[in-house]
Order: C-alpha cells, then structure tokens, then sequence
C-alpha cells in the first residue's frame, strides 16, 4: 500500500503528467494523460516519446502549437519551461500549459525530464470575459463622454453664443474634468490591456538615445511652460536594445513629465544613459521636493499619487510606466531624497554589439 | 478640397446634434443624419456625400457592415468612409480599416477639430491617389 502511494497520487492527479529518460523513452505517462491520448499507459513505457507524439498530433488545436515534449530539450537539461497549447478533444478546445523541469533522483541527479499539463481553459475564460468587459466598459463610458464633451466644447467656442465670465469659468471646470476622465478611461484600458498581456510589442533594436530624444522634443512646451531645462547624457558607444518604439517612447515620456510636473522652477531635469553589467540604465533625475521613503514603496501602485500637491495626472501612469518596463524584460525602481530630487531608473537587457 | 455635403450614421441623438453643430460651425454645408447603417445606404439612393461618417455600435446594420457593403457596391465604393466610433482597441481599428475605412476617429472627439481631421483624412486620399497617377 505505502509502495504504491506516490503512484496513486500521480494517477490521481487531474493534471496529465509525462515523464521520459534520458535517451527520451517514456519512463511514466499517468492516468489522466494517457486518457486524453487514447492509450493505456502501461503499454508505453520504455517506448520512445516519438512513438507517442504521433498520438498527440491529431489533439494539435493550430499548426503553431508544438510541445515542448516534440521540440526536445533545452540547452540546459535543469532549465524549466513553460508554454501554452490548445488541445482538441472531440469538438472542444482545451487550454493547457505545458511545464517541463529536469526529472531527478534521490541524490539530486538529472535523469530525464518531466513534462505537466494544466488544464487552464477556466482561466482562459475569465481573461476573455475581462477583456470582453474592458472592451463593452470602454465602449460606455465613452459614449456619453463624446456628448458632454462636444456640448461643453461647442459652447465655450461661442457657437451658442456669448457666456458671461461666471458660466466660461464653470464650463472650463467642466471641460478639463472632461479631459480628465478621458485620460482615466485611456490609461485604464492601457493598463488592463497589458495586464491582461494584450499588448503586442513590436520590439526592433533601437538606441535608447534616440527615444529619449524624441521624448525630449515631445515635452519641450511642458517644460517651457514650468520654466525647467532639460539635460540629456547620452554617450556614443552604447549598445542598441530591442523595443517597441512608440512604447518605449511612452514610458520616457511618462516618467520625463512626472519629472517635469514635480520640478520647481528655473530647475534642471537630467535623462542620464549608460551601460552596466549588461544593461542600458536610463535615469530621469530632477531636483523636486522628493518623496518620503515611506511613499517609495507604493510609488509603483495604482491611483497612488504621493505628496501634498495635486499634479492633474490619472494616478496610472507609473503603473503603466511599470508594467511596460516588465514586458520589455527590463526593471525600474525609484530613488528619492526629500528636498533634494528624484530619480526614476530603468534598465534594458542591452544587445549584443 | 472643402466639405460640402456629409452623411451621418450615428444611433445616439445626442452625439447626432454634437456632429451636426461641429460640422456646421465650420461651414459643412449638408449634414444628413441617419439612425442606423441600414438607413445610410438607403439615404444614397437619393443623396451622394462628400464623405460618410459611421458610428460602429447601430442597431439593423453595424458600422463594419455598413461599410463592407457601401466598398462592394461600385456605385458606393469611391465614397470615403471615416468612422467616428468609441470603439478604441487596436483590433477594432484593424477591423474598421480593413473593412474598407478611409480613418478612423475615436470617441469622445474634439468638436472644435473634427472638420479639419476629417479634411485631413480626405487630402491625405487625394495625395495618394495623385502619387498613383490617378
């Protein structure tokens, strides 16, 4: 009874569970994968995980899945790895992650790989009802926005005719409220959509350098406006990094006018690039009030503005900041002092030369 | 190229008057409103616009519809389409575009600068169509 435990546990497992050895020969297969493959499973093993793949074929959802089982082993025999497939069963399409890890034994030896299949189909489904639901919200919300927005536009443009000074007054109260929520409804989608990763980056190698300056270029007036300088270091030799050009674009620009908005005036703000340890840092530096440590850890969170003055921004922007920097498999922190300036850091796995 | 004569498909009235006023306000001549895509086709039997505008969300006939059909029809199909839609995600722009769309302009819009990007829209046509030696 004791003996046969851990195989009644494997066999009772709903996930699917395929174990080979070295030489690739199936070493375990249990009960819940052999059924999906149609196969008993005693009748597999010591036979070549190839053998078994021609079962798996007709299951493929798409020609693009492919298991790690098909594709063999990484480079590195103990590196995890972890994909999604689609499954056909009948009718129905299942979702399934795959996870593989190196197969071990008592002493800790490699001696062959184990592959696990998830059925993630009720997740699948919630993020397809998430996205449904940030697709119709959006849709909503903006419905109504488009006629409070073009009534109060209209009107402040004289079209209806003269206002008095009170009624121009309250109408421009209404009318950057109505910005305002249309920042908040854009930067909630954004920030839903790459969460849910519904955002495709179309990462080419770029100079970091040359975003930066075109984020300069695009927060210039902002600059101008608060009467604040901007610096830019950029030195020649650095290496190119693989982006997304017009998000990568967002995220200096975000973090270049929180810097700016926080910025006293006749101040400098510093965007500093350099390499380190296999990374191309960029730092926006200025010389603001700074955050209390206390503030720093949630400076990353959502709807947190931090400090004392209201800077008109969503409360999302360094979230979004952050959450592009994660997908560019790239980090970002933050360093402050109070009364001396902060600085906002993120690094790129810089390329090759 | 001034715009003379536009046809609206948008089901919300509120949004209908907004669109009518902004145009106007700038010098749009004609400005027919239709409820539905349905209608909007019907409406070119007896009217011929410079440029349709088409909500997506309408009741009958959708706005991807609408237009698929108006870019089948050869006595339809030169006639520029622009949405006006908030319908804002990447794949619904695609959808829009794909359809056959000259543009696509997002909900909630600037009143005050909806002519002149719908007038963008239309020189940026005509300098295509010049570059192909139309």
């Amino acid at each position: 009874m004791k003996e046969r435990l851990p195989l009644d546990i494997l066999n009772s497992l709903t996930s699917g569970v395929i174990a080979v050895d070295m030489e690739n020969r199936v070493v375990f297969l249990n009960r819940v994968m052999a059924t999906r493959l149609g196969v008993h499973a005693a009748e597999w093993e010591g036979r070549h995980a190839a053998e078994l793949l021609g079962h798996v074929t007709p299951h493929m959802a798409s020609a693009q899945d492919e298991m790690n089982l098909r594709l063999g082993w990484p480079a590195d025999p103990k590196a995890k790895r972890s994909q999604e497939l689609e499954w056909r069963v009948d009718d129905q399409v299942v979702n399934l992650r795959e996870d593989s890890a190196a197969l071990r034994d008592a002493n800790g030896a490699v001696i062959g790989r184990v592959f696990f299949y998830h059925d993630i189909s009720r997740e699948k489904m919630i993020d397809r009802m998430k996205s449904e639901f940030i697709a119709v919200a959006s849709h909503e919300l903006r419905t109504p926005m488009t006629s409070i927005k073009g009534s109060v536009d209209l009107i402040l443009s004289g079209f209806a005719g003269e206002t008095t000074a009170d009624t121009q007054e309250l109408l421009e109260i209404a009318q950057k409220s109505c910005d305002r929520l249309v920042r908040l409804i854009n930067d909630i989608l954004d920030l839903a959509k790459i969460e849910a990763g519904q955002v495709k980056l179309n990462r080419v190698p770029m100079e970091l350098g040359d975003i930066v300056e075109r984020s300069i270029r695009g927060v210039k007036s902002l600059a101008d406006q608060g009467d604040v300088e901007l610096q830019v270091e950029r030195p020649d030799d650095l290496p190119m990094v693989e982006v997304d050009k017009d998000r990568m674009e967002q995220v200096v620009t975000n973090l270049l006018s929180n810097a700016i908005k926080f910025a006293p005036s006749r101040s400098l703000v510093r965007v500093a690039l350099h390499l380190e340890d296999g990374w191309v840092q960029c730092s926006v530096i200025d010389q603001g009030a700074g955050i209390a440590e206390a503030d720093l850890p949630k400076i990353f969170g959502k709807f947190q503005q931090v400090g004392t003055r209201k800077k008109g921004g969503t409360g999302l922007g360094l979230a979004i900041t952050q959450a592009l920097v994660h997908e560019h498999h790239g980090k970002i922190w933050v360093e402050s002092q109070v009364n001396q300036g902060t600085r906002f850091i993120f690094r790129l796995p810089a390329l090759p030369r | 190229m001034g715009i003379v004569r536009v046809l609206l498909a948008e089901d919300d009235p509120d949004i209908q008057k907004v669109v009518r006023m902004s145009l106007k306000v700038k010098g749009v001549k004609e400005i027919v409103v239709t409820d539905n895509g349905e209608e909007c086709l019907a409406k070119l039997n007896e009217f011929t616009p410079d440029v349709i505008l088409l909500d997506v969300m309408m009741p009958k006939l959708d706005g991807y519809a609408t237009c698929r059909r108006l870019k089948e029809n050869p006595a339809t199909r030169d006639i520029p389409v622009i949405f006006l839609t908030a319908k804002a995600q990447h794949y619904e722009v695609k959808q829009g575009l794909d359809a056959g769309a000259l543009g696509y302009l997002i909900k909630p819009f600037d009143p005050m600068a909806l002519h002149d990007q719908i007038a963008d829209l239309l020189a940026s046509k005509g300098r295509a169509q010049e570059g192909q030696g139309k």
